[in-house]
């Protein structure tokens, strides 16, 4: 095997840098567009429900992939909810520490079966746990612009 | 079924290493032709060919199958690539088993490939992108902190303790010492080692974590007719079974892997295994983090739910102990090449069960091992059971 093991930079394999040239145009789907346009225009989030399986879908599906029927229930949930687990994050993905450690969390609506991935904010590393009661917090109204981004974060209930 | 018993015949796998300077087509050819020359076959000899690798970011080609597929043996044959992410190690030889279990070909060469070095600036890059664009990718998700996220919950619901957890870490790694193979083997790693690496999402630490790394491996796969003219040991497929839980990772409670438990049952009834825990001797489940080999032990129905850590502290599954785990080194210590680890991992129990493992031999003459791999967005479970006799 004439692997080399000790290669520390890539010239010395006589590699090179390159790329793929694509970009991509995302829609966020016929869901996607009332559930952002509720959070937009109303700070509110909206889910769809499946009556069959009694599950509630936040972000909202138009179809329940459980029993593949059509969904077009829509039901209000939140914006308080559950922490289901969380992490503190110290490193960036390039490896370089983080000046504010960034807190990520699976927060389950009141309401709402499915779980949404956002940030956790104004919490004290300590005070963290599974199990916490938290609340949405949404940017002002005019700086919304239909994205998951229009939540600042969550944070605790009693903040 | 009607289906024909198949065997794995031959083996070949490159090392495991940091930057390679071959080629993936390269790398996949080194272990493809490892494979033939050991059970000493030639490409004629070959029907068709089943290959697995990951994204195609990763090696930075486009249609990456077409691209490897000459280095893996399928000029003007029959080719098929799978790709499950990080199951599809242990997914390409369920494809080729049922290549040859069908009928269709006698001999199928298996072959997986991955050089995640040519990914720049970091594999992750490519992980971000695997999430959905619209709910999840703007707050910049990458693996870590999801399976730090998953970790977390685990650790919650039995009351675990980042120690419990290391001693898998530390397990694997001395274990990889033994394999000529390995990138990250250490004989002298300790619990306090781990405990103290760098802190890159709590409670995922440096060293609990597999790293980056190129590398592939191959097998060769014969319908019993064949497989006993090219070996007096052939190690037979006995069951197979994979299955994907629901694509929105949030959803699904993260404690325990159901979708393993899933491939599991599929796997066990079809290899006629009534009582796992008995009837398993070896077992290399997926582990690129430390906490993933307990928790797929739990939904390989091998350990009780929350019982995995006790079973590791009391040596349970040492390579000495009563039921091996990742006597290869697993992914924490030979490495992760995402589809050739989960490769690797079915390789180590055909070399184990013909007793040619060398210094990484279990004792006790196993007669039935399990691998396992897991992946996609975690919630794919892909299992393969293998034995000699009968
Ligand atoms: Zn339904």
């Amino acid at each position: 095997m004439a692997l080399l093991e000790k290669v520390d930079k890539n010239i010395e394999a006589r590699a090179w840098q390159g790329e793929i040239p694509i970009q991509s145009r995302y829609t966020c789907g016929l869901a996607g567009e009332k559930f952002f346009r509720e959070i937009m225009e109303n700070g509110r989030f909206a889910g769809t429900h499946c009556a069959e399986c009694e599950y509630t879908y936040v972000p909202p599906t138009i179809y329940c992939e459980r029993c593949f029927a059509k969904l077009d229930e829509w039901v209000e949930v939140g914006p308080e909810g559950t922490v289901q687990s969380f992490t503190v994050l110290l490193v960036a993905p390039d490896g370089t520490p983080l000046e504010e450690p960034d807190i990520l969390a699976l927060i389950q609506l009141d309401g709402a079966d499915s779980v949404l991935v956002h940030r956790l904010g104004k919490v004290g590393l300590d005070e963290l746990a599974i199990g916490m009661r938290v609340k949405a917090v949404f940017k002002p109204k005019k700086e919304r612009e239909g994205s998951i981004l229009d939540i600042v974060h969550f944070v605790p209930v009693n903040a | 079924m009607g289906l024909r018993k198949v065997a794995v015949v031959g083996a070949g796998m490159t090392k495991f290493v940091r930057r390679a300077q071959e080629t993936g087509k390269e790398l996949a050819y080194e272990a493809a032709k490892m494979a033939l020359d050991s059970c000493e076959l030639t490409l004629d000899d070959v029907d068709g060919v089943a290959l697995g690798t990951a994204p195609d970011a990763f090696d930075g080609v486009h249609m990456k199958g077409e691209y490897l597929s000459d280095g893996a043996g399928a000029w003007r044959k029959p080719f098929m690539r799978s790709y499950v992410g990080g199951g599809t190690g242990v997914f390409a030889p369920i494809q080729g088993w049922y290549h040859v279990a069908s009928g269709l070909f006698d001999v199928c060469l298996v072959v997986c490939e991955e050089k995640m070095s040519s990914c720049q600036p970091h594999p992750q890059g490519a992980f971000l992108t695997i999430f959905d664009h619209t709910t999840e990718r703007p707050l910049g998700p990458n693996l870590l902190w999801i399976f730090a996220l998953e970790m977390n919950r685990y650790m919650q619901t039995y009351g675990l303790q980042k120690k419990d957890i290391a001693l898998v870490s530390v397990k694997n790694k001395r274990n990889a010492a033994d394999h000529p193979c390995a990138l990250l083997g250490d004989p002298n790693i300790t619990v306090e080692d781990v405990l103290k690496s760098e802190v890159l999402a709590w409670p995922v630490q440096r060293l609990d974590v597999s790293p980056v790394t190129d590398g592939a491996v191959a097998l060769v796969l014969a319908a019993e007719n064949v497989a006993k003219r090219i070996t007096d040991k052939p190690v037979w497929i006995k069951g197979v079974g994979w299955s994907l839980d629901t694509a929105y990772w949030t959803n699904r409670d993260l404690y325990y892997p159901k979708y393993v438990e899933y491939a599991a049952r599929m796997a066990y009834e079809m290899a006629g295994i009534r009582e796992p825990r008995k009837e398993i001797h070896i077992v290399e489940p997926y582990d690129p983090f430390d906490y993933k080999e307990l928790h797929h032990l739990e939904g390989l129905l091998l350990a009780d739910k929350g019982e995995a850590p006790r079973l590791t502290a009391e040596g349970v599954t040492a390579r000495t102990g009563n039921m091996p785990v990742c006597p290869s080194g697993g992914l924490l210590g030979v490495g992760n090449p995402i589809a050739a680890a989960g490769l690797m991992k079915v390789a180590e129990i055909f070399w184990q069960l013909r007793g040619e493992a060398g210094k990484r031999q279990v004792p006790g003459k196993p007669i039935t091992g399990l691998a396992q791999a897991w992946g996609d967005l975690m919630q794919v479970g892909t299992v393969i059971i293998l034995g000699i006799g009968g």
